[in-house]
């Protein structure tokens, strides 16, 4: 059997009293992608920050390539990518400088050519050398998308990634995930809009009362059909 | 480069750019000694009075500057992206309390020559007989706030944690190093404050091993 990339066994999530996920089944393979659609507070944010292994789930498991995602190795880590709410992007650091600073971090190998390629790529190249603190929320958030690319990761977790950014950025983003769907990455990805996301083919759910339904906004109109498996 | 040194020239960098925790700590360092001197009774001023008056500018001052290397991770969660990197967590740790230390050596250095100048004082053997004593102590301050600094980043409201925590936890390795100063301002030989610089080492030592490992701890999610 083909082992997930990316998968939720029986996920949930509770803080304090308050149970925000409810028995949480995802899995997402290779080159595909899933959509994930909810209200404020339905706990989107929790659930993608469980899946890339930054927080734990009270009970179930969120794995990573079949580990568990909070205890991978540095070898595994160097496999997956986030894009959270927060740009993780130093305010005081050019923009060339943090792309650099986490390709080092990373070992990308003839970082400098890729950092420049990515920075081309989201429309940054003439403000590589401009301090991060200068930059409008949207070109924040394209210089985020271009750090998570950095290391054409084998899974993308993607928290709103499309917020902020105008109809450009939007169709730039767009691209480079479809890029990395064709390159074998599997993408899970949240949206308040998912419309935004009609020309990529993914998997779509929404986020109601703390379980995960299927969905459909007619954005897999042009791809591949829901999967029953997955709701949970 | 290791994920070591890579975090240790950001933050270098980044404090070259906006000397944030260097220039909040000679500014601190030089009003509480100014404040000291002019409190103090003018005759009544000694080596015994320099040596409180030295600790007491790096304490309070290291409070408010020596652990920016840390909060400014906090600043849009980079810790977050730090942690999901192949990075070890004892690498960020060590690279964040270096930084901390080397911020804390340059103003302990510019504390030095105002203590020397403020307090009458002559350069000679005592001062340089200072150097192993204030570069433990630095050592020791730093490692614990960059833990206790990653704690209260945690907290929403945990602005008052770093205080409340660092002097009582740093307390006998403060004494240690106000007795092993006195004594090397006193000029006595390295025999006559050795006891003093091995409970400092010993905080040291504590200090390190505690924050190497709890860091994880602290700055993971539940």
């Amino acid at each position: 059997m083909n082992t997930a990339q990316l998968e939720a066994r029986q996920v949930s999530k509770i803080f304090g009293v308050l149970p925000v996920l409810r028995c949480i089944d995802l899995r997402v393979n290779r080159g595909e992608g899933a959509l994930i659609v909810g209200r404020n507070g339905s706990g989107k944010s929790t659930l993608m920050r469980i899946l890339a292994g930054l927080s734990r789930p009270s009970s179930g498991q969120a794995l990573l390539f079949g580990e568990p995602a909070h205890s991978l190795g540095p070898q595994q880590r160097c496999r997956i990518s986030l894009v959270s709410h927060r740009s993780f992007l130093y305010p005081r650091l050019t923009a060339r400088e943090n792309l650099e600073f986490y390709a080092r971090l990373y070992r990308v190998t003839d970082y400098q050519y890729v950092v420049e390629k990515l920075l081309d790529r989201v429309g940054l190249g003439s403000f590589a050398d401009e301090p991060v603190f200068a930059f409008s929320r949207g070109m924040e958030q394209r210089l985020t998308i271009a750090r998570s690319m950095m290391t054409e990761p084998e899974v993308l977790v993607m928290d709103e990634p499309f917020a902020a950014l105008d109809a450009e950025g939007i169709d730039i983003a767009a691209e480079l995930v479809r890029d990395a769907l064709q390159r074998g990455c599997a993408v899970v990805m949240t949206a308040h809009d998912p419309h935004q996301l009609r020309h990529l083919a993914f998997i779509s759910y929404s986020l109601e009362n703390g379980r995960l339904v299927m969905a459909h906004f007619g954005s897999d109109s042009e791809g591949r059909k829901p999967r029953p498996a997955a709701a949970g | 480069m290791s994920s070591f040194a890579t975090i240790l020239h950001k933050d270098l960098r980044l404090e070259l750019r906006g000397g944030q925790s260097t220039i909040t700590l000679n500014i601190l360092s030089l009003l509480i000694l100014t404040v000291l001197t002019f409190a103090l009774d003018a005759p009544s001023r000694s080596s015994l009075l320099a040596a409180g008056a030295l600790w007491v500018a790096m304490i309070f001052a290291g409070l408010a500057g020596a652990t920016q290397a840390m909060v400014s991770e906090w600043e849009n969660e980079c810790i977050r992206c730090l942690l999901l990197s192949p990075a070890d967590r004892g690498a960020i740790y060590a690279a964040k309390l270096v930084a901390s230390f080397i911020f804390m050596t340059v103003a302990q250095i510019t504390s030095l020559f105002l203590m020397v100048f403020f307090f009458d004082l002559n350069f000679d053997m005592r001062i340089v007989r200072l150097a192993p004593v204030l570069m433990m102590g630095a050592m020791g301050f730093a490692s614990l706030t960059t833990l206790l600094a990653a704690i209260q980043a945690q907290i929403k409201t945990g602005e008052l944690l770093l205080p409340l925590l660092t002097v009582p936890v740093f307390i006998p390795a403060l004494i240690s190093g106000v007795k092993a100063t006195q004594a090397a301002l006193a000029g006595l030989p390295f025999a006559g404050f050795a006891q003093w610089l091995k409970i400092l080492g010993a905080c040291d030592l504590l200090f390190l091993a505690g924050g190497y490992l709890l860091f994880e701890q602290v700055v993971s999610e539940d």
